[in-house]
């Protein structure tokens, strides 16, 4: 749980690290970027999106989409920045770990 | 709507949206939005709880900066008007001082526990409902039966003297039980306690050993260690130090510390002959129990009482009457919770301390008022800024505790002096209650009662004062205060309640001035009152002759030599010796005159003094009739007898009372030789100064060779000057003599004054805070006169170019002030004729509700007032007409 949890919050500041965006474009960009193959739920990203705001990851402004509606854009803060930096780094740590193993295993069969 | 509710509806709109234009069916969309969101009833919930913890977060974090940016401003605010800060930080660091000087006093006396195991479950054990005093022989079988509780202890008080003869070098002593340090889970800084084994007759295995307190090791000893084992002489008698008592640790009575303990059964080694130990009409120990953990109160009672008829019956004292005997056997034993202690003091000064802490509550609350007006005074000068602020954005609720933030900064500087104030106003205080006869220590600590009372004050005024200014501010309406900063024709409107507040001011002014007259009064009429006596040239030796080898029998005739002695010495102008002195103790005897008028049984009371002759002369006494004593007045020849006015008026009515005979039952002795009245003297203060002079009748030493006084007094009156200059010589005289003898010295002027202590206090305290009243109030006065002319400096100027005289515009604010000095003095009046009703058993010489002095007290209110008002009112009628054209 704690490990997706934290890959969620990896993701969706990786696509904060591109500029303020609204919720429904984090969740698109997400979605079009993995091609739908992690089945998130849509709800599970915003309670995700509040909870770094509480931390202090993220800071929040209520602005008009280009459309005219009123929508809620999410910032990167300096601390967030640093949450993401390590998150990578230790996802690419893990991952790398994980390739690792299943070469030695393809080796050994 | 929410902020969440916000954001999900705008997130379904546009992922329909994005579907929509993919190609989808509308409602297909919207399942499809409703699908890839998941359960959306939870994930709102979460969400939400998040947001209120943001919010609340958000919330905290303004309010912290908004009181941050408040202190900054109040700290400016304090700054720019130094004066009024100062005056408002000093009046209540004596207002808050005063309070909690008088607090912590009645908090170590009355709610302090003692600093010893358990206090809870230590119990007093009282021989009857009313006192508190046991004998000897009572306690000798009450400690048999300790096991009814847990434990049972028995102290009492006594002063040992250091010196080895001549002038005492008197210390404070302290007679405990060999169970006192044990039941009280007491133990010792080095050295051991003593126990059960030491508390023998002539000493334990150890001889007789003493515990000396933790300040006297510090004093005497520099707190060696090497103390243990030293040989301290008490009276005389050699005693081993075998420990020092903890610090703070001062026995359980209040008010009272010991420098040196013995076990009670040494106490016939100390008092010889004179010992109370196995007295049975001699009533002087405290006793303690310590409780068992479930046991109550009347449980300990009732198993005490269990005791009761065989305690009563093997204790019965000699020479009771069949009445009082019966009276006797049948007083239940009382038990008393005592985590507090015991204390005498607690009985003399609660009743003055708290009339003193009602009168510095009142100077208090004069303080606030001050303050209050002070702040108020400011507001209209600041409404410029408040303004400033408001239009920038500012809340009122902000203006508001800005206010109220300077005002706790105010109290919260003044309640930190004033803790200060009350450190030393409490030590000042208590050392004033110690007297020649009795070492007054109470320690006065600074426990959570006091800071709490301190806080609590400090609280109390912040919301008396800032209450009115903060109102007053929050009502500014922006558009009117740009505008005019105390221009305009204002009149006095808007001054209502800054006039109210003066009017308590002085209304609590009066009341204040009124306690002081009445204690200052008080005091000054018994220190002057005429005692029959001459104070100021007598000077009193208590002689002790336990330690002489001269046989009792043969003590009336030393004493002569004493006296015929003293009496040669330069600077003495005559001696005598007694067997009491004014206000140092009574005798009585039952007495009448059968010629005379017939007194039934019941009134035949008239206190005794035996005297040597010149006794009268030496005290200043006039002889009205007959003669004085003499030395021809001996055992051998016919019994003679002096009386007073008062025995005069009481058993003998108009005829001449010299030639008459008196015939008196001289305490247990039965019968006395018939005796002659020789002269009648003066009426002189026998007992006390607060007392009328009751019926004395005075008998010569030399016809008492009976009585075998082990002590009696040496008053010896100087022919100039202080007579206290006369004790070196004296007392080297009187070792010549004997040098086994004690002699204990004061002048009588002492002796009386020690007997004033608490009449003194009060007016001490009465009278520093009528006078501090008093000041505050012409502060205000002052102030708010000063404030309300520069407020109507542009009507004024007004008036004057219209023709008005400057006289009449001092005769019109003067008239101001005098309205509400009149209406406060009214009101004082009232409030302390009724108040003073309750201070009526505290005074001596004059009425509560003496006329002359709420007079005086009006009257001086009314003067200060003027005064105070009159440096203002002449500045505005000084205004200069032009100064209305300058600021219409």
């Amino acid at each position: 749980m704690n490990f997706l949890q934290g890959t969620l919050d990896i993701l969706i500041l990786t696509a904060l690290s591109r500029g303020p965006q609204h919720g429904y474009d984090v969740v698109e960009w997400i979605r079009t970027t993995t091609d739908g193959t992690l089945q998130i739920e849509d709800g599970a990203l915003y309670t995700s999106l509040h909870r770094m705001e509480q931390r202090g990851w993220l800071e929040s402004v209520w602005k008009t989409s280009p459309k005219g509606r009123r929508a809620k854009y999410y910032r990167l803060t300096a601390e967030g920045r640093r949450q993401l930096r390590s998150g990578e780094r230790s996802w690419t740590q893990f991952a790398g770990a994980v390739t690792k193993v299943f070469a030695a295993d393809r080796r050994t069969s | 709507m929410k902020d969440v509710d916000v954001e999900l509806a705008f997130h379904f709109a546009e992922t329909v949206d994005s579907l929509v234009a993919q190609g989808w069916t509308e409602a297909d969309a919207r399942l499809e939005a409703e699908r890839r969101f998941g359960d959306r009833r939870r994930h709102h919930r979460k969400i939400d709880s998040i947001d209120r913890a943001i919010g609340r977060r958000r919330r905290l974090a303004r309010l912290v900066q908004g009181v941050r940016l408040n202190a900054r401003d109040a700290v400016r605010a304090l700054r720019a008007s130094p004066l009024v800060s100062i005056v408002a930080i000093v009046s209540l660091a004596l207002g808050v001082g005063a309070n909690t000087a008088i607090f912590s006093i009645l908090n170590a006396l009355l709610w302090q526990s003692l600093p010893v195991k358990e206090p809870h479950r230590l119990a007093l054990m009282m021989p009857d409902a009313d006192r508190t005093a046991w004998t000897g022989p009572q306690w000798e079988l009450m400690q048999n039966h300790s096991a009814l509780v847990e434990g049972t202890l028995a102290f009492a008080n006594a002063r040992f003297n250091l010196s080895k003869g001549g002038q005492t070098d008197l210390v404070d002593g302290l007679y405990a039980s060999g169970s006192f340090f044990e039941v009280l889970g007491v133990g010792t800084v080095i050295g051991r306690p003593f126990s059960s084994q030491d508390d023998a007759p002539g000493g334990g295995p150890d001889g007789p050993v003493a515990l000396i307190g933790y300040r006297f090791w510090q004093q005497r000893y520099r707190g060696t260690p090497k103390v243990i084992g030293e040989t301290l002489v008490l009276d005389r008698v050699p005693f081993t130090i075998v420990g020092v008592t903890p610090p703070g640790f001062d026995g359980p009575e209040r008010g009272r510390t010991f420098d040196i303990a013995v076990p009670l059964r040494a106490e016939p080694l100390i008092r010889r002959s004179g010992s109370y130990l196995a007295e049975r009409g001699t009533w002087w120990l405290t006793l303690l129990a310590r409780l068992k953990p479930d046991q109550t109160i009347e449980q300990a009672a009732a198993a005490l009482n269990g005791l009761r008829p065989q305690i009563r019956e093997a204790t019965m004292p000699e020479g009771l009457r069949p009445a009082n005997q019966e009276r006797y056997l049948r007083a239940p034993f009382a038990v008393r919770p005592a985590s507090t202690g015991t204390s005498a003091l607690r009985r003399r000064y609660t009743e003055p301390l708290q009339v003193m802490l009602a009168g510095v509550g009142l100077v208090l609350l004069i303080a606030c008022a001050n303050i209050a007006n002070l702040l108020l005074a400011r507001v209209p000068a600041r409404r410029r800024e408040l303004t400033i602020r408001m239009a920038l954005g500012a809340s009122r609720v902000s203006l508001a505790r800005q206010l109220l933030i300077e005002g706790l900064l105010l109290s919260g500087i003044g309640a930190g002096l004033g803790l200060l104030v009350s450190r030393l106003g409490s030590r000042v205080l208590v050392r004033q209650l110690s007297t020649y006869t009795s070492n007054v220590a109470l320690d006065v600590p600074l426990d959570w009662r006091v800071l709490g009372f301190t806080i609590a004050l400090a609280v109390f005024v912040t919301i008396v004062f800032s209450a009115g200014p903060a109102l007053r501010a929050v009502r500014v309406a922006p558009s009117e205060a740009l505008k005019a900063d105390g221009r305009g024709l204002v009149g006095d409107r808007g001054m209502g309640l800054t006039q109210a507040l003066l009017t308590v001011q002085v209304a609590v002014s009066v009341v204040l001035l009124v306690a002081a007259g009445l204690f200052v009064g008080t005091f000054v009429s018994l220190a002057r009152r005429d005692a029959g006596f001459d104070r100021q040239a007598v000077l009193v030796a208590t002689v002790n002759a336990t330690r002489s080898p001269v046989a009792p029998a043969a003590r009336p005739a030393l004493y002569a030599r004493l006296r015929e002695t003293a009496a040669a010495l330069p600077g003495v102008s005559s001696a005598a010796v007694s067997a009491v002195t004014p206000t140092s103790g009574d005798w009585a005897f039952s007495a009448h005159v059968p010629s005379a008028r017939s007194v039934s049984e019941d009134d035949r009371h008239t206190f005794v003094n035996i005297v040597t002759p010149d006794w009268f002369k030496t005290y200043g006494t006039r002889l009205i009739v007959g003669r004085d004593f003499t030395p021809q007045d001996t055992a051998a020849a016919p019994r003679v007898a002096i009386v007073n006015e008062a025995f005069v008026r009481h058993f003998i009515g108009g005829q001449p009372a010299t030639g008459l005979m008196i015939e008196y039952r001289d305490g247990s002795r039965s019968t006395v030789p018939p005796t002659q009245i020789v002269a009648v003297v003066q009426d002189g203060i026998y007992r006390s100064l607060r007392e009328q002079v009751p019926p004395v009748m005075y008998l010569p030493l030399s016809q008492r060779p009976n009585d075998p006084f082990p002590s009696v007094s040496l008053s010896v009156r100087s022919t100039a000057g202080n007579p206290a200059a006369l004790i070196h010589s004296l007392s080297a005289a009187m070792g010549e003599i004997d040098a086994d003898l004690t002699f204990t010295f004061r002048s009588l002027q002492t002796q009386l004054d020690a007997t004033l202590t608490h009449e003194r206090i009060l007016a001490m305290v009465s009278g520093f805070f009528g006078a501090l009243a008093l000041l505050l109030a012409a502060c205000g006065l002052y102030g708010v006169t000063a404030y309300a002319v520069s407020r109507r400096r542009t009507e004024i100027g007004l008036r004057l170019a219209l023709g008005a005289k400057p006289a009449s515009i001092l005769r019109m604010i003067l008239g101001r002030v005098a309205a509400v000095v009149l209406a406060g003095i009214a009101i004082g009046a009232l409030v302390s004729t009724w108040l003073a009703g309750y201070v009526r058993t505290l005074l001596f010489g004059l009425t509560p509700h003496d006329p002359l002095l709420l007079l005086g007290a009006g009257v001086v209110l009314l003067l200060v007032g003027l005064l105070a008002g009159f440096v203002p009112a002449r500045r505005a009628a000084l205004i200069p007409p032009w100064a209305a054209t300058r600021t219409l």
